[in-house]
């Protein structure tokens, strides 16, 4: 077996060629990098800090209700703020353009103009978040979220028909 | 062609099936079909929310499905740490349990966005529910991200299992957040602290179908997936006992 064997490559012969088992794995010794593993953990931690600064400056209490403006610290009126309240029966106008309504919590309302057509499942009685600033006594908002409630009904017309039949003033039933 | 994980052959000749997960999978697709019906036909349409509501039946599984894979990975990563002999399977299980609640979470955070388009009026907005979730998808990518760095598969195995035991941690957060903060998502209808199931009867089986329907789904995907990591650890391994046989063979040549 032994031909010309070089000295410095394998050694003197075949039977002194080291077959003991690995230590070291393909892995280690290709030494390639590992760059899409990187550059997905580069971006994963510059969109971890995106969201982190989001949740300290937006999520953490994301709205105000209407009766905490002025009462609640951070909910000061002056500055751009989201309110939370239910749309008060029968307070909706739309001219095409600017849509009011009015909206409660907690026993308080405030007047809100809107420009333009909220989206969503925007309706009387439903709890909405707008996002505005509040001008002499009226919310100017920019923007409305509906803040839809957990509870699942189904859409049965006979009751929705006797709900309307029986709770007609301005209050809402849910 | 082998129809289970037999030992002989080489990786690149097996299949992940076996006569479990075929029938697993059978039952996954009859399962999804019948889901499809109830929730696109048979449920009713909500009194608010109209016909958006159906979108719960893929949201609502899929963010909870999430939240089971990893807290699999989790376990099983403190299962491969504490076992002494270190057995990659359970970093092969946690390694495919977090791609599949990538997967998960990645259909929750779509549907969730379609949904609240509908019903919200907007795509996105960083309430603490949406924004933590956010944190959670990213970390979680992280995490993948870090199962690929290289070294050797217990290197890769040590790293992800401290990895899985602390991005777990963040699973309540997102959970709870509905309740400890105000949010423009609704809380919890069916899982909340304290809370009375406020739901249409069959709106609620519906939702039930699809919790079950998506587990099932998901342990057939963490079966093949982590059969497939075995697969490709072998033939990382075979790579090397290759290269070995070719260097010698080029040695004995000269």
């Amino acid at each position: 077996m032994s031909h010309d064997l070089n000295d410095d490559d394998i050694g003197t012969s075949a039977d002194s060629l080291d077959l003991s088992p690995r230590a070291v794995t393909p892995r280690q010794q290709r030494k390639r990098r590992p760059w899409p593993a990187i550059i997905v953990l580069v971006l994963v931690v510059a969109a971890g800090g995106i969201v982190l600064t989001k949740f300290l400056t937006s999520a953490i209490d994301y709205y105000c209700n209407v009766n905490e403006i002025g009462a609640k610290s951070g909910c000061e009126a002056g500055h751009r703020l989201r309110v939370q309240g239910v749309v008060d029966k029968g307070s909706v106008e739309n001219d095409g353009v600017t849509t009011k309504f009015d909206m409660s919590f907690g026993g308080v309302t405030i007047p809100v103009t809107y420009d333009g057509e909220p989206g969503g499942i925007f309706k009387e009685c439903i709890p909405v978040v707008v996002h505005g600033i509040l001008a002499d006594g009226v919310f100017l908002g920019d923007r409305v979220e509906v803040k839809h409630s957990n509870e699942y009904k189904a859409a049965n017309p006979n009751r929705v028909k006797n709900e309307g039949s029986t709770s007609e003033g301005t209050a809402c039933s849910q | 062609m082998n129809t289970s994980m037999s030992t002989k052959g080489s990786p690149r000749d097996r299949v992940t099936g076996t006569p479990f997960t075929r029938g697993l999978g059978i039952l996954v697709l009859a399962g999804m079909a019948l889901l499809i019906v109830l929730g696109l036909f048979v449920s009713p349409a909500d009194v608010n929310q109209g016909e958006s509501v159906r979108i719960m039946y893929a949201h609502v599984p899929g963010a909870w499905l999430a939240y089971l894979a990893f807290i699999v990975t989790a376990v099983s990563s403190a299962a491969y740490l504490w076992n002494r002999t270190r057995s990659l399977t359970w970093d092969r299980i946690a390694g495919a349990s977090a791609e599949v609640g990538v997967l998960f979470m990645g259909i929750s955070l779509i549907t969730g966005s379609l949904w609240g388009r509908i019903t919200w009026g907007t795509y996105w907005t960083w309430d603490a529910r949406l924004t933590t979730t956010a944190f959670l998808f990213v970390t979680y990518i992280g995490y993948l991200a870090v199962r690929g760095l290289g070294g050797t598969h217990q290197q890769r195995a040590r790293r992800s299992a401290v990895l899985a035991l602390l991005a777990v941690l963040e699973i309540p957060l997102v959970h709870f957040s509905v309740e400890l903060w105000n949010t423009l998502h609704q809380e919890a209808s069916v899982a909340g602290r304290g809370t009375n199931v406020d739901m249409d009867g069959l709106m609620l089986f519906t939702l039930f179908l699809g919790v079950v329907v998506f587990t099932l789904m998901y342990v057939w995907l963490v079966l093949h997936r982590q059969r497939s990591l075995t697969l490709d650890d072998m033939l990382d391994d075979s790579g090397l006992d290759n290269a070995l046989t070719a260097r010698r063979a080029e040695g004995m040549k000269r």
